[in-house]
């Protein structure tokens, strides 16, 4: 530790910022399956940092608190801006962002450390980087997209009114990161792990159905209500809602409505999922009175 | 698959049970195991009963995997209809002992005179449905992961309360039938005389043990259902917007707020009922409703002989004051 203190005060040039150590714990586990650990950092203070130029402080020293030589935290990330959603992890003990996650603030909140956990909802692959392939199964299983594929040019679709692109909008900013998942109560983890007999194809499929037993969750469904207002994206309307009333459907919602507190873009998630309740409703009278 | 050591027939409710938790729970996932490996024998066609419950194989999804949906809506509406409106109905009739016992008697005479309908109409509206919401219930809970130590939003702390008010309620409404309830006179309880209603329920809520677990249960029910009605109407869609959710609560908020005082003056009234005062009202009005019948009254020398039909006189008010000394209410 004041090897470290000390390193750092001659790259600086002795400014009295860089005498500051910032305390850092981060869970880690060394292979999906394997038992996770505690280990902690400590990372030469410098103005404006986030969690994510912490763990390239943490990745360079290749250090431990205590001195000792260890493989560098994995993490994963790419936009840097809150845009790309890879680089969610549970910074002292929430869901979000670590791009965004400002370390003057963190040490506001706690001056003693910042802890770093992987996301507690999906298997993790390595230290902070987690499979989220569920994530997006989810959006496939509600059909997040607007069919357009065809072998001839349809021309082009229906005018959107600004007032339809103002509620769609907002919508439309969800970046998959999975923090309205990993804070939902409703949403457990599902952990697949490949038999050694088991082909890919295998494999994926038993998983799929895993993660389909599972609830879909918040950004699906709110995907789901984006997709069906949408003048092209509503002519599947109905193949969305039967995919949102299955098994691990919107009826799974428990209303905690922590979806829509920890949302980094602020996505009306839970008026999402009241609309697609209010949509379920009469496409289910409808189903029982059409039929 | 083993074959079963335990006869079908006593595991199918099990399996009902833990089918919904299956899914979702690593816990129940061994139950399922274990309920899954007793049904799979050749003594029942799994063609029928057995496929409707047990937890199935992934290509071959149960009943309730099927109709999740239907069931969690429906689970979603019997907490408002019929729970959500006995509930209702059972404290503003209970609350009803503040006008003095015999206006309390009059009512329990009116609902016991549905005579031997009284017992069905109990278990198809009541018991059943409560049975049904709570085991709903409970895979809810089962399969749920509360964090509120994480995110501690108000959301999230009702939603929390939610499912302990629901564990609270069930485990006080078994005590409280079995106190209070016929049925549960073979258990030493059976407390409450529907001639002696007001005599009958004051003693029995008479310790003070007793009083603070009833306001409990009675509080805990009263969070539970307005809170349900809040969840209620996003469930089914009815209030979809931020502001519209903000003044759906604050409606929920009003009717557990009067709901709760119903309940809570229901239990003081109850407690505060002069016992020998009530007796009397109570045996005048069970003589009247016998001389009604053409029976006799208890220990009245005319029995046999059918007295002309004449209006109950029903207590007046001076006389149902008297039996409710006037603290505390």
């Amino acid at each position: 530790m004041i090897q470290i203190a000390e390193k750092s005060d001659a790259a600086s040039a002795g400014a009295k910022e860089s005498d500051r150590i910032v305390r850092v714990r981060v869970l880690r586990q060394d292979a999906p399956g394997q038992e996770s650990y505690w280990e902690r950092h400590a990372v030469p203070y410098e103005p404006t940092m986030n969690v994510i130029s912490i763990l390239q402080r943490i990745a360079a020293m290749a250090q431990s608190q205590d001195g000792r030589h260890v493989a560098p935290v994995a993490w994963d990330c790419n936009c840097l801006e809150e845009v790309c959603g890879s680089c969610t992890m549970l910074v002292n003990g929430r869901t979000r962002m670590a791009c965004t996650a400002l370390v003057d603030k963190l040490l506001e909140e706690n001056p003693e450390e910042i802890e770093l956990k992987p996301m507690s909802k999906f298997p993790v692959v390595r230290d902070l980087v987690v499979d989220r392939q569920r994530v997006f199964r989810a959006l496939e299983r509600v059909k997040a997209w607007v069919p357009v594929d065809g072998s001839y040019d349809h021309g082009s679709g229906p005018r959107i009114s600004p007032d339809e692109q103002e509620e769609a909008y907002p919508l439309s900013t969800c970046m998959s990161c999975g923090c309205c998942l990993e804070a939902c109560p409703q949403y457990t983890k599902s952990e697949v792990v490949q038999r050694d007999d088991e082909s890919a194809e295998d494999f994926d499929k038993r998983r799929k159905a895993a993660f389909d037993r599972g609830f879909i969750g918040a950004h699906a469904i709110s995907q789901a209500m984006l997709f069906n207002s949408h003048p092209t994206g509503k002519m599947i309307a109905d193949e969305r809602l039967k995919a949102i009333t299955s098994q691990g459907g919107i009826q799974m919602c428990g209303n905690a409505q922590n979806c829509v507190a920890v949302c980094p873009k602020h996505i009306p998630l839970t008026r999402s999922i009241a609309r697609a309740g209010r949509a379920a409703t009469v496409w289910a009278i409808k189903k029982l009175f059409d039929r | 698959m083993a074959v079963a050591a335990v006869s079908p027939k006593s595991i199918l409710p099990l399996a009902c049970g833990f089918d919904f938790i299956a899914a979702r729970c690593s816990f129940s996932r061994l139950a399922a195991v274990l309920c899954s490996r007793h049904v799979a024998v050749d003594r029942i066609d799994p063609s029928t009963i057995t496929r409707l419950f047990v937890s199935e194989s992934e290509s071959n999804p149960s009943f309730v995997t099927r109709n999740q949906f239907l069931i969690y809506r429906l689970f979603s509406l019997s907490g408002l209809v019929p729970v959500g409106a006995f509930l209702v109905v059972h404290l503003l009739t209970n609350a009803s002992v503040l006008a003095g016992p015999g206006a309390f008697q009059s009512r329990v005479d009116l609902i016991h005179s549905l005579g031997p309908l009284l017992v069905p109409i109990e278990w198809v509206f009541i018991f059943l449905p409560m049975l049904f919401h709570a085991t709903v219930g409970f895979a809810i809970i089962a399969g749920g992961l509360p964090n509120v130590g994480s995110y501690p939003y108000a959301g999230n702390v009702r939603y929390t309360l939610q499912r302990a008010t629901g564990m609270i309620v069930f485990a006080f409404i078994i005590w409280h039938l079995i106190q209070l309830h016929w049925m549960g006179a073979a258990l030493g309880g059976g407390q409450f005389d529907p001639h002696h209603a007001s005599s009958s329920a004051a003693v029995a809520l008479q310790p003070a043990i007793v009083g603070i677990l009833y306001a409990v249960g009675i509080v805990s029910a009263v969070f539970h259902l307005s809170n349900g009605l809040w969840t209620l109407g996003i469930t089914w869609g009815l209030w979809t917007s931020p502001a519209a959710m903000r003044r759906a609560s604050w409606v929920s908020i009003v009717v557990g707020v009067l709901l709760g005082g119903v309940g809570l003056g229901a239990l003081v009234g109850m407690r505060n009922v002069n016992v020998e005062d009530a007796k009397v009202i109570e045996d005048r009005m069970e003589g009247v409703k016998r001389m009604l019948e053409g029976q006799p009254a208890a220990g009245s020398p005319a029995a046999g002989v059918r007295a002309a039909p004449q209006p109950i006189s029903n207590p007046s008010p001076a006389a149902s004051t008297t039996g409710v000394s006037t603290t505390g209410i």
